[in-house]
């Protein structure tokens, strides 16, 4: 087994951790695909880790395994210290996708609430926490409106403060921003940050844009398709991001370093630097 | 306010365009009332005989919403159990081509002759048959055909498959369920209407209808198809109400 570079760090300090995770659909079939091979990945705690990587290569299949939406071939994940099956039972991870999938019939309060009302929360003690959380996302004001008279941007910030509703240690995100204009989108990051410093939260995030995953993440890691495996990890040292930070030296950097890790994958010329990281 | 009426008054010039082309048609070819009698023939009986008409209305009008009540029910009550099994999935489309084809209205006589026919039952039970089909198949629509994004939502919430029905399903099937039920409100009129056609107590519009035509009372018969239609869209209209009042986002809802 190979030693990963967190792999000193404690349990208490890894927020997941997969090692040697396959995902073969339709196994025997003709249409059989192996949507992850050999996957190690570690996610320490309080760490902002993108997956980038063209379409098909797995990033989702990849969240989804550590969601617990679907099943391992082969392989263990751990999240939080515990089984990926576990942790969802104990709502230790919240998911947000890139369609914000608000519930028409509920007003984004309520929408918000959901959550908490499976976990069996009071009516009093629901209300308060989504509100607070709306506060979070600064959607205060729209409470009491119906999903459907909220801009996309908005819908999304409903869809995070809902995954962030039972406070889980880990967050889950599958393009959230995909759908949304560049302007939003950067104002959506900008926020996401901010979410993450105040609640120290550890976040999965998958995404297409190169300058988004850099942007927002410590670690970026790159994948390649048929079959979906990691290729690359890429660690970005913006330090505090500001306005300023997509015009730095340091931000191009890293864009060119991840591009070119996406590059490598086609040409075939840039092995594996998985392991060295 | 204005913008209502400017939307309602196009269909309304056209109708009375039309009845008064109607009217004129049949007064210069002097066209014979077993053929077609004219609108102010078919108006003059109509008031004449509301008292009548009111009494047949409401027969029948009690007739089909009895059948629309315990068919919705039915509908309902089988749409929740069918559910639970995948291969409903793939079977409701095809079934409710199928089922729109069968005219089960031609089982009013045997159902005449199987329960009591001087009673309402028979033409309760056409209804509820009538009824059951349409509410059934959009119901199981509405409760299967949710986003998987959703569904996946509910696990990683991890929701109990009965909490899935209650508050994923359950308000995914509100808007089919109206869907389900403008079609099943006019023909709840309709099938209570035609089941009178085969004998029975003749206390309804449909009773009405024959007995006049066959009287060749052809205006009186007109005016009963009249009072018919105006039950009818009763029906819808009461529909229509309702969905906007109860499940104001299913009309508005349709971006994703
Ligand atoms: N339920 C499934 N059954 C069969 N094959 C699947 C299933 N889900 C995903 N796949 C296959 O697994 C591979 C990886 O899919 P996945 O959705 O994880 O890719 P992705 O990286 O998220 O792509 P995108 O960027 O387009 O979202 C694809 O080849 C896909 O066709
Ligand atoms: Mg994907």
């Amino acid at each position: 087994m190979s030693i990963e570079p967190t792999g000193e760090a404690t349990t208490t300090e890894v927020a997941v951790r997969a090692e040697g995770v396959w995902k073969v659909f339709n196994p025997g079939l003709a249409n059989e695909v192996t949507a992850l091979q050999e996957i190690d990945l570690t996610v320490t705690r309080g760490e902002f880790v993108s997956l980038i990587g063209p379409s098909g290569c797995g990033k989702s299949t990849l969240l989804r395994v550590i969601a617990d939406l679907t099943h391992a071939t082969q392989g263990a994940i751990q999240v939080a210290g515990m089984t990926a099956a576990q942790a969802r039972e104990d709502q230790r991870y919240g998911m947000a996708f890139q369609q914000a999938a608000l519930f028409d019939w509920r007003t984004v309060r309520r929408n918000v609430e959901l959550p908490l009302e499976l976990q069996g929360w009071s009516k009093d003690k629901r209300r308060v926490r989504a509100m607070e959380l709306l506060e979070m996302v600064q959607l205060a004001d729209f409470a009491e409106h119906r999903p459907w008279e909220l801009s996309g941007g908005m819908q999304q910030r409903v869809a995070i403060a809902r995954s962030l509703a039972v406070d889980p240690p880990l967050l889950l995100m599958d393009e959230p921003f995909g759908a949304l204009d560049e302007m939003t989108r950067e104002r959506m990051q900008n926020e996401l940050l901010r979410i993450r410093e105040e609640t120290g939260k550890s976040i999965i995030f998958v995404t297409h844009s190169i300058p988004e995953a850099v942007y927002l993440s410590d670690r970026v890691v790159v994948m390649s398709a048929r079959p979906g495996r990691i290729t690359d990890v890429i660690s970005v040292n913006l330090g505090q991001r500001n306005e300023d930070t997509r015009e730095a030296e340091v931000f191009f950097e890293s864009v060119t370093a991840v591009r070119e890790a996406l590059r490598g994958r086609t040409s075939g010329a840039v092995r594996s630097r998985v392991g060295e990281v | 306010m204005g913008q209502r009426l400017r939307s309602v008054w196009p269909p309304v010039l056209i109708a009375v365009v039309l009845l008064a082309a109607w009217q004129l048609l049949v007064v210069i070819q002097d066209i014979k009332p077993y053929l077609l009698p004219a609108p102010s023939l078919i108006a003059s009986n109509f008031f004449s005989d509301v008292g009548l008409m009111w009494a047949a209305a409401l027969y029948t009008g009690t007739t089909a919403l009895l059948g629309l009540m315990f068919g919705t029910v039915l509908g309902i009550l089988a749409a929740l159990l069918a559910q639970r099994f995948v291969v409903v999935n793939n079977l409701v489309t095809p079934l409710a081509a199928g089922l729109a084809a069968v005219p089960i209205i031609a089982l009013t006589p045997l159902l005449n002759n199987m329960f009591n026919i001087t009673s309402r039952t028979p033409r309760v039970l056409v209804t509820v048959i009538i009824v059951f089909f349409p509410m059934f198949v959009n119901v199981t629509r509405g409760l299967i055909q949710v986003q998987p994004v959703q569904l996946e939502l509910m696990r990683s919430m991890n929701a109990r498959p009965r909490t899935v029905l209650r508050a994923l399903r359950v308000p995914n099937a509100i808007p089919f369920f109206f869907t389900g039920l403008k079609i099943a409100a006019p023909l709840a009129v309709i099938a209570a209407l035609v089941a009178e056609y085969f004998g029975g107590p003749q206390s309804g519009l449909g009773s009405r209808i024959t007995s006049a035509a066959a009287n060749t009372a052809y205006g009186r018969a007109w005016a009963y198809v009249v009072a018919s239609i105006i039950l009818g869209l009763l029906f819808y209209l009461t529909v229509l109400a309702l969905e906007r009042w109860t499940a104001p986002w299913t009309s508005r809802s349709h971006h994703n």
